[in-house]
């Protein structure tokens, strides 16, 4: 199962043009079931390890929001072979760097290291996906960090709830409806057993790959791989979420009030398809066309031609299964919501009913390709993205491809996409507004709490 | 002899074998140190005084160019005057209008930037000609017009509005504030005020004084030979007019004498910001430099230092706290140990942060942690040079820093040459543990009385008060003791009296409200029914259109919102079961609990909370009237507090009913126009 990508970059030698951002890599499967991609750039001595697990929020039972985040934390409590609170250490004594991060489809480990450390980031994470140490110290200390990062990236923060309150809006069956952060009483409810458990149903090797990315040795590497890992025993088998949201087929509005701004923010919020769809790349490619940049449509004409709008926003948050598209605008002055509303509905419908003109198509592809272009600067940034790729969207040979992908969407795929997906009647119109003071825009049908 | 040969054959088979076994509990040791390549970046320098940096990198197609111009610090006589320069750079020159200026940069996928003294330019290499030639005629031909300043004027005003609720920002202004003084350029910071009285003259006068060629530094990173950076250079940037910036004393620093704590009062804040600190003198020039970022380290640089082990790891009051401090070759720099941690540990907290503080002055660090904190700065050297910025960056250092040319060279070498002696002198010298500001921005009601009695050292803290702006206030007024002989009983007692005696508010068997509300220019009509057995109805009308209505029978209700029906759930139908009732408080109640005395719109009122904290309701101390009821509840994951403030009291048969309801969030008022008692109702109005 050993698949090379070197025609490519064969291809630039020869025309010698410097051009040599192919991202070469070597993907193998171990026998226990562990994805492993290799990639070698030997221009400077660094190196990352990531493993990426797949197993997210969307994955969490009912009543359990915040517990795959919550479980990433354990896992730096220690393991076997290292102390409890050890872990940060033993990477920043060899001058290397960590983290870790968790979605609602998976959840990512990694170290950087100057590449004479590699055996020991290979060590690290095996020790992770071996025998961690799971116990209620761990549990008790970091369900106290974990309602703190919530303290500080939600609930304290302007804005911080549009994010994580969306998804109950707009899906009603799919687990994407909670949030990855939790609420504090599902995080206070997590007990030691459903960690333990969670780890035996999720942490496999065959439900991981690992990433290894810098200035390495392919063979030796290898080699590395298979003592550290070949013997860490497969799990049983991951069933994936299946599960199919009915289309929105009613308009939604509702409000809801944020104690740290004083700016009210209205925005649109639509369900989009999964990431893997061709359709996913065209909503980013949208969000370019309408907030990209001071000549893109909605900032052009709403901040600077109308001046009703300090700040527009657009993007397309995708997940595996399915896509969060959000489009907002925060008022100038004392613009009223409903006229934000006005502008964006009229930037959708001009999206909708007119091919967008050869030169802005020229633009995004030149967006694009610098965007493209500027992805692949740093390992630690290459390892995440073949994670990613090879994992959520099963190519990890996207890393080179998918500037064809954007290349090969027309300027009549933006107008069905934006006819299909961003209609009145699938979505929520989401009125934000500050807790304490009378808000400013014309907020309709203010539904009454008592 | 013999066995050497073999051990080594061993050795072999080992190391070779197809499955070799390896220890797992043996942490593996790094290998060789791997070999750093430092570069130097070609220079050259304009007559008129700008130096050229340049960093050949051809890893991807990429170049970015960036202008730095490295004027000594000025006070700004109308703070944001600065901040709308550079909003105003970028939007044209004298010969390409605005929408051409901004059309070419955005159709080429580049990003072109500007601040009030520098600029940056980012393409793919085969636009960067054209990129960096908008760049320069943006920096040195810009074009400043009314109508823009007045647009930029507005966006800037607007947007400073953007921060005043966000407990980080204000803490972190008030962290400059205190250091240096509101008149000093570290210090000063834009206000609505400030920013309407600046003309585009003022405008165009910073710009005209500040941005020039004498202390200007160019650095161009990437895909691109340095002869046509020569070139390109010179094309562009020849003509830069030669002129020296003025160069004014900075303000005086006042360091404090002693410990203090100065608190910032947000009553919205969940968690409170920390900031603990003292001014320092530190140049990257100086011998204490290295020794200094090693001791930084050790108390706050990292995950595994002091402060984060002790406050996160140890004690779990916060998701992070860290300890910095910058360095500045005009003297005013600032050590600063930062974290947000929850309101009710806000004094441990800042126990716990001044105890490290004293650890890292008092005992001399192990050799492991000293060890450790060198391998971090040693490993960062080593891997910041991935990015081809990072050599430009040391060669602008060496330039501006006042460094000398072999600096990075000896880097690591200065880094491994650290003692624990040294940590420890300058640990003494510029932690000055016993004369720290400590501020802390967040939710007085909450954190002032245990930070007014808490003590450092065995002695306690003056505690001064101040306004979001920095302006030393009196202390507001948060909670008051309960006097003796309050309780919850006679809380109830004054208001059943208040509202015209228990004997008639018993013979109250229903009410029904109607009323009308005005929101945002529409109106509204509201219909209220209760009974003695806790039936209500609660209904909100527009032009005869439901738009909303709750309905509870005594055991099970819904919610309807715009004709979407809704059962209650448990959890509502116990609640509605003990709010149940016309005047709850004839009750007794054994429950709740009385808090403290808040003020309810500037009157002192009795709290009386439900006993999970999620209802309180709000007692008048001197008219024994409620005046409000909160509400906490969880709404899209967040908690928020839902308030109904009841006011303008008036009789309707011997009781006294509020005939103003004002629902907050959203700031909905409404008016009582009649109010019918035992009379008109039926259990069908509860179905």
């Amino acid at each position: 199962m050993i698949k090379k990508f070197s025609l490519t970059a064969l291809s630039c030698l020869l025309f010698g043009t410097g051009f040599s951002q192919e991202v070469e890599f070597t993907k193998y499967e171990l026998d226990n079931g562990l994805d492993v991609i290799l990639h070698q750039d030997n221009s400077a001595p660094v190196v990352t390890v990531g493993v990426m697990y797949h197993v997210g929020a969307k994955d969490e039972e009912e009543g359990r929001s915040g517990f795959a985040h919550f479980f990433e934390h354990l896992l730096f409590e220690g393991t076997e072979n290292i102390e409890r609170g050890e872990w940060f250490n033993i990477v920043g004594a060899q001058g290397g760097s960590n983290n870790a991060n968790t979605t609602q489809d998976r959840t990512y480990y990694y170290e950087t290291f100057p590449s004479n450390s590699l055996k020991l980031g290979l060590w690290m994470e095996a020790e992770r996906m071996l025998h961690p140490v799971i116990n209620q110290i761990g549990v008790d200390t970091q369900n106290e960090v974990v309602k703190e990062e919530k303290r500080l990236r939600v609930d304290n923060q302007p804005y911080g709830q549009l994010i994580f309150g969306m998804g109950e809006f707009m899906f009603k069956k799919h687990p994407y409806r909670t949030s990855v952060i939790g609420t504090m009483a599902d995080l206070d409810a997590a007990k030691l057993d459903e960690f333990k458990d969670f780890f035996k149903k999720y942490y496999g090797p065959n439900n991981a790959v690992l990433v290894v990315a810098g200035d390495i040795d392919i063979s030796e590497t290898k080699k590395l791989i298979e003592d550290y890992y070949g013997d860490i025993p497969r799990g049983s088998k991951v069933e994936p979420v299946n599960i199919k949201e009915d289309p929105i087929k009613k308009a939604m509005v509702d409000t809801t009030y944020d104690d740290n701004i004083q700016i009210p923010l209205i925005s649109l919020v639509y369900r989009t398809p999964g990431m893997k769809e061709k359709d996913s790349y065209v909503l980013n490619m949208i969000s370019t066309i309408l907030t990209e940049g001071k000549s893109s449509r909605m900032y052009k004409k709403m901040v600077d031609d109308e001046k009703e709008a300090l700040q527009v926003l657009a993007f397309n948050n995708s997940m595996e299964d399915y896509g969060m598209y959000v489009i907002g605008a925060l008022p100038m002055g004392d613009t009223p919501l409903n006229t934000l509303a006005e502008s964006m509905d009229e930037e959708i419908k001009k999206l909708q009913t007119e091919l967008i003109s050869e030169k802005e198509f020229q633009k995004l592809q030149n967006i694009y390709m610098n965007r493209f272009v500027n992805s692949n600067s740093t390992v630690q940034g290459i390892a995440s993205s073949l994670a990613t790729y090879h994992m959520l969207y099963g190519d990890a040979n996207l890393i080179n491809k998918e500037i064809e992908i954007y290349q090969n969407i027309t300027r009549e795929d933006i107008k069905r996409v934006a006819s299909e997906y961003l209609n009145d009647n699938q979505r929520l119109k989401l009125y934000y507004l500050p807790a304490s003071e009378k808000p400013e825009g014309d907020a309709e049908n203010q539904s009454q709490k008592q | 002899m013999k066995t050497k040969i073999l051990s080594f054959f061993i050795t072999c088979l080992v190391a070779f074998g197809v499955q070799a076994q390896i220890d797992r509990s043996v942490q593996p040791e790094p290998g060789p140190a791997p070999k750093i390549n430092l570069e130097e970046p070609e220079t050259f320098d304009l007559d008129n005084g700008m130096k050229v940096m340049v960093v050949e990198n051809h890893k991807l197609p990429v170049v970015t160019a960036r202008l730095v111009i490295d004027n000594k610090p000025h006070s700004e006589a109308k703070p944001g005057t600065a901040a709308l320069l550079s909003a105003m750079l970028g939007t044209g020159t004298e010969k390409i209008s605005k929408d051409d200026y901004i059309e070419e940069i955005d159709f080429m996928g580049a990003s072109v930037s500007f601040g009030s003294e520098s600029a940056y330019a980012n393409s793919l290499s085969k636009f960067f000609p054209r990129v960096f030639e908008l760049m320069a005629k943006g920096a040195l031909n810009p074009k400043f017009t009314q109508e823009e300043f007045e647009s930029q004027k507005s966006q800037l005003i607007e947007g400073l509005k953007f921060s005043e609720k966000d407990v980080s920002s204000i803490a972190s202004r008030m962290s400059n504030v205190l250091a240096f003084g509101k008149n000093h350029p570290y210090g000063e910071f834009a206000t609505p005020e400030s920013v309407e009285s600046i003309s585009l003259q003022d405008v165009i006068s910073y710009y005209q004084t500040y941005f020039a060629p004498e202390n200007a530094y160019l650095v161009v990173v990437g895909d691109i030979d340095d002869d046509k950076v020569k070139d390109l250079v010179e094309d562009h940037f020849e003509d830069w007019k030669k002129a020296t910036p003025p160069v004014a004393d900075l303000p005086a620093i006042n360091p404090v004498k002693n410990t203090q704590i100065n608190f910032v009062d947000m009553p919205n804040a969940d968690q409170s910001e920390l900031r603990v600190q003292n001014t320092i003198d530190i140049k990257m020039s100086d011998e204490d430099y290295f020794p200094l970022l090693i001791a930084n380290q050790i108390l706050g640089g990292s995950f595994g230092s002091y402060l984060n082990m002790n406050l996160r790891e140890k004690h779990g009051f916060t998701y992070g706290a860290r300890t910095s401090f910058d360095t500045d070759k005009y003297g005013a720099s600032n050590f600063v140990a930062s974290t947000s941690v929850r309101n009710a540990v806000t004094d441990s907290a800042i126990v716990e942060t001044i105890k490290e503080i004293r650890r890292i002055r008092s005992e001399k660090v192990t050799e492991k942690d000293l060890e450790l904190a060198k391998s971090k700065f040693t490993g960062n050297f080593v891997m910041a040079l991935e990015r081809p910025s990072t050599i430009a960056q040391y060669a602008l250092n060496i330039e501006t820093q006042n460094l000398d040319d072999d600096f990075y060279e000896n880097y690591l070498q200065k880094i491994e040459g650290v003692t624990a002696e040294e940590v420890m002198r300058v640990a003494k010298k510029y932690f000055n543990a016993d004369q720290m500001r400590i501020i802390v921005v967040g939710k007085g009601a909450e954190v002032v009385e245990n930070l007014e009695s808490l003590k450092l050292q065995g002695k306690s803290v003056p505690v001064n008060y101040f306004d979001k702006l920095g302006n030393s206030v009196k202390k507001p007024v948060f909670n008051k003791p309960i006097p003796a002989g309050v309780t919850v009983q006679s809380v109830y007692d004054a208001y059943i009296k208040a509202i015209g005696g228990k004997e008639a508010a018993q013979k109250v068997n229903s009410v029904i409200m109607t009323g009308t509300a005005n929101f945002q220019g529409r109106n509204f009509d509201v219909v209220m029914k209760q009974t003695k057995d806790g039936k209500f109805l609660n209904e909100l009308t527009m032009q005869g259109m439901v738009l909303n209505k709750s309905v509870f029978n005594g055991e099970t209700g819904y919610n309807s919102v715009q004709g979407q029906k809704m059962d209650f759930t448990a959890e509502e139908i116990a609640e509605a079961k003990k709010e149940a009732g016309i005047f709850p408080e004839l009750k007794p109640d054994v429950d709740s609990k009385l808090t403290g005395i808040e003020t309810v719109n500037g009157e002192e009122a009795y709290v009386i909370s439900s006993s999970d904290g999620k209802t309180k309701n709000f007692y008048s101390v001197t008219s024994g009237l409620k005046l409000q009821t909160l509400t906490i509840v969880e709404q899209m994951g967040q908690t928020v507090n839902s308030t109904t403030g009841y006011s303008n009291y008036k009789t309707v048969n011997g009781i006294q009913y509020p005939h103003t309801r004002i629902l907050s969030p959203p700031g909905l008022e409404i008016t009582i126009n009649t109010i019918q008692v035992n009379e008109g109702i039926t259990d069908a109005d509860f179905q």
